[in-house]
């Protein structure tokens, strides 16, 4: 079994931890960015930045530097994403 | 046999001795008590449940409610609730013996019946599909089941939404609205024929009293509904009637962090909960009058039928 079940009701998703137990609200770009970091291990968060930035169809900004800096310390906080 | 069949004397004296067995949805109990506000308030609220005999039929819960056997009960009246022998709550004040009995009740299915995903919510039906209310003390949630359970919606519970994990169906329970405070009053004002039993003051939860649960509702207890709605409503003074989208991502971490079991279901609990929130429409609901308030489920559950035909 995966580690994460994650249920999508869009735009946002909820996980659910089955090594914890735990169960995660992610709001949509939270939510892109754990899809990214599922299917691509081992990204730097530059890359997870120009990643999500392609999927969202926006150029890379400081604005958005800031949201992928804060999703990803958001992603760590609930142990969905392990501390670089 | 139902309840109503039994004397006054012959209830009592069950109670008192081998107990009372009654199916309420899908447990069966056995109840016994030598308190009169027990026996008062089986006779009042619970007419039209089955009844047999204790000695002879099996019961999933066996609770006694009875003074404690100490000398304090002599100069400060008591009662406790015992569930299979053990005691899980400190006594509360003999006026209290008949919402101890329903708190009980509500324990010994939240802790026990692991079958069920369980949340903290009303639910009531219409027309096929049921609308689960979750919501914090104060919401008017309780106000608003008694309003429609009232207004031709069946009852499933006032407390305790039972998700069967097999079929995704809610499973009924429907025992006594549990009303407090004003809320008394306004159902007393909303229908007049409606049973309120006797209140208990001074409680935890202020003032509180039950009402009879509709006869359709208790002849229709092993009936499931098919979930079609998760609806949060909010009582506020002076407010327009509103029913408006609620995030179904949110819906589910609120029914999740309201449910009684489903940390302890842990996967299963997640799938079961997404599967009823992939099924249903999530909504915010405020509302100021209860009349109002019924008119707009109505509507909800007219437009569903309208769909369906």
């Amino acid at each position: 079994m995966a580690r994460f079940q994650i249920k999508p009701f869009e735009p946002e998703a909820v996980v659910f931890d089955t090594a914890s137990g735990d169960t995660h609200f992610l709001a949509p770009l939270t939510l892109e960015l754990f899809q990214i970091v599922q299917s691509n291990p081992g990204l730097t968060a530059d890359e997870m930045e120009a990643a999500l930035a392609s999927r969202l169809s926006l150029g890379i900004s400081p604005h958005l530097s800031q949201l992928t800096e804060d999703a990803l310390a958001s992603l760590r906080r609930i142990g969905l994403l392990e501390a670089a | 046999m139902k309840l109503l069949q039994l004397s006054p004397s012959d209830l009592r004296q069950q109670l008192a001795g081998e107990g009372v067995w009654l199916r309420t949805g899908p447990f069966s109990l056995r109840v016994r008590s030598r308190l009169p506000h027990v026996a008062e308030g089986l006779t009042d609220l619970y007419g039209q449940f089955e009844v047999r005999n204790s000695r002879q039929a099996f019961a999933d819960f066996h609770v006694e409610l009875n003074p404690p056997s100490t000398l304090r009960r002599w100069f400060r009246p008591q009662v406790d609730f015992s569930f299979d022998g053990t005691l899980p709550f400190k006594p509360l004040p003999l006026d209290q013996a008949y919402p101890m009995l329903e708190w009980g009740l509500n324990w010994c299915v939240s802790m026990h019946a692991h079958h069920y995903l369980i949340i903290h919510a009303a639910v009531v039906e219409k027309n096929g599909l049921a609308a689960i209310l979750p919501a914090p003390p104060g919401s008017g949630k309780s106000t608003l089941t008694a309003g429609l359970v009232l207004s031709g919606w069946r009852l499933l519970s006032d407390e305790l939404t039972l998700i069967d994990r097999k079929t995704g169906l809610l499973h009924a329970l429907p025992r006594p609205v549990s009303l407090k405070n004003q809320s008394i009053d306004v159902i007393r004002a909303f229908d007049p024929e409606a049973f309120i039993n006797r209140a208990s003051h001074d409680t935890a939860k202020g003032t509180v009293a039950h009402m009879r649960p509709p006869r359709d509702s208790v002849l229709r207890q092993h009936e499931p509904a098919r979930p079609g709605w998760v609806i949060f409503p909010k009582w506020e003074a002076d407010a327009d009637t509103q029913l408006t989208p609620h995030s179904k991502a949110l819906t589910f971490m609120f029914l999740a962090q309201n449910a009684f079991n489903y940390s302890h279901l842990g996967a299963d609990g997640f799938r079961v909960g997404t599967a009823l929130i992939e099924k249903t429409e999530c909504y915010d609901f405020k509302y100021s009058k209860l009349h109002e308030a019924v008119a707009a489920f109505d509507r909800l559950a007219a437009s569903n039928q309208t769909a369906l035909s």
